[in-house]
């Protein structure tokens, strides 16, 4: 049915676009004004233009732009795509989140003489992940159903699967069927981030 | 012997000069408290001490250590991040709102540092971490996150968590500002047992009486500057300085 690709779109998105999103939140926040800069260009860009020009641009735009010297496969094309949109907004959620830790905690992990990465990975990043949860959980709700936008540049993933299958029975149970697995997997993500926040939930950030 | 050496200290907000030329010297073992109105500058002293605050001229020595050193022209020059994060190992810190890690149990608070930063064994820093909580009265509450205790316990796990660093000079940021006032008597007792032990200490407090009983010697701050210093009997009962006439009268009626 494509939920085979669907999922892997998901999954290589998450994986990848977590790590990046956390390091461009930490860039985004540092005192090299160079970095804040240039990471602000680029969460503007992927999150200011729609994912559906980004896969056209990525899939077609490249090939066009460098004469077919860089010409990606569809599906290197839509994870390259989706990874670094979803980085993008990742930066931003990671960056309030950093930003809502109070000073206090920067002011005790100093006075007892942490280094500063040994702050963001013991005290700041665990307590900021707490708070991104919620925003989290929407991101990969829409991650799911943006996998359906792969379809455009010829992946066969479970709306175009649909799309084939209806065209060809000319009737709707296709489409009802490619719904039915969205919701499933929406439910499987929701029920996932409800475990998370409720492991979070031992301890409150006053 | 001198723990914490300031001479000539200065230090600006802005425009706004806080510090107007700060020398204090705290001896091993001594109990100095800071007093003196708010916006005097007690807590900025403090916090250029534990290098939360950068000063502009002057120095600042800690146990041999400079923390800030003064050029030929006064200007204070501070030495790498790697210097600075080992100095400040030397000094515990307990704020006013305690900044426990809420994420961490008491337990996990008071080794954080010890494992991470002093790179003991954990075995090693919990032993030392059950005394400590033993000390402050809080061994049934080791496995409790800092969300469930009351201010006061949070405080005493605070004071705990600074000493597990066993750091040659305690600096205390008005301790009991943020507490209840049925919770205050429990802090102010953990810290008289500190001084009971001569821990070097260095204490911004609104607490007159406390400061009275515990000080080997009393600092009155105003307007950025050491206005008086001496035996706590002189500085609080018998002040001869207007300036601490004023101050505390206002203390006494407000009470």
């Amino acid at each position: 049915m494509g939920a085979g690709v669907t999922l892997q779109v998901f999954a290589v998105t998450l994986v990848f676009s977590i790590p990046i999103g956390i390091l461009c939140a930490i860039g985004k926040l540092s005192r090299f004004r160079v970095v804040r800069f240039l990471i602000s260009i680029y969460t503007w860009v992927f999150r200011g233009t729609p994912l559906l020009l980004q896969l056209f641009f990525t899939y077609y735009g490249l090939a066009i732009l460098t004469n077919g010297a860089i010409s990606l496969e569809p599906l290197p094309a839509a994870l390259l795509t989706f990874v670094f949109n979803y980085a993008a907004y990742f930066t931003e959620i990671f960056r309030a989140g950093i930003q809502s830790i109070g000073r206090g905690q920067y002011e005790a992990s100093k006075a007892l003489g942490m280094p500063h990465w040994l702050m963001m990975r013991r005290i700041i990043l665990p307590q900021a992940v707490k708070i991104i949860l919620p925003p989290m959980g929407n991101e990969a709700i829409n991650l799911i159903k943006d996998t359906a936008l792969c379809s455009v540049i010829t992946i066969t993933e479970i709306l175009r699967n649909a799309q084939k299958v209806m065209s060809r029975d000319f009737n709707i149970t296709a489409l009802v069927i490619a719904a039915c697995i969205y919701l499933a997997l929406t439910f499987i993500v929701i029920l996932l981030f409800r475990r998370l926040e409720k492991r979070f939930a031992y301890y409150s950030i006053k | 012997m001198e723990v914490l050496k300031i001479e000539k200290l200065h230090k600006y907000f802005g425009k706004l000069h806080v510090l107007r030329g700060i020398d204090l010297s705290v001896n091993r073992g001594e109990v100095v408290s800071v007093i003196g109105p708010s916006g005097s500058g007690k807590s900025t002293l403090l916090r250029c001490v534990d290098h939360l605050e950068t000063a502009e001229r002057g120095s600042i020595e800690i146990a041999g250590s400079f923390l800030a050193k003064a050029d030929a022209e006064g200007k204070s020059v501070y030495p790498s991040a790697a210097e600075i994060q080992q100095i400040a190992t030397s000094i515990g810190m307990v704020f006013q709102n305690f900044n426990l890690f809420p994420h961490r149990s008491v337990l996990e608070n008071l080794i954080e540092a010890p494992v991470y930063v002093k790179k003991l064994s954990k075995d090693e820093a919990t032993e030392k971490a059950l005394a400590l909580l033993a000390r402050v009265g809080l061994s049934d509450k080791k496995d409790s996150y800092p969300g469930q205790l009351s201010g006061g316990q949070q405080q005493r796990v605070a004071i705990a968590r600074a000493l597990a660093m066993e750091p040659e000079l305690m600096l205390f940021d008005e301790p009991t500002s943020a507490l209840d006032p049925e919770l205050i008597g429990e802090v102010l007792r953990v810290i008289k047992d500190l001084a009971k032990e001569h821990i070097t200490m260095l204490i911004v407090t609104h607490e007159m009486n406390f400061a009275a009983e515990i000080s080997d010697r009393v600092i009155f701050m105003d307007e950025g500057q050491i206005i008086a210093e001496g035996d706590p009997h002189g500085i609080l009962q018998n002040p001869d300085n207007p300036r601490i006439q004023t101050f505390l009268h206002k203390i006494i009626d407000r009470e």
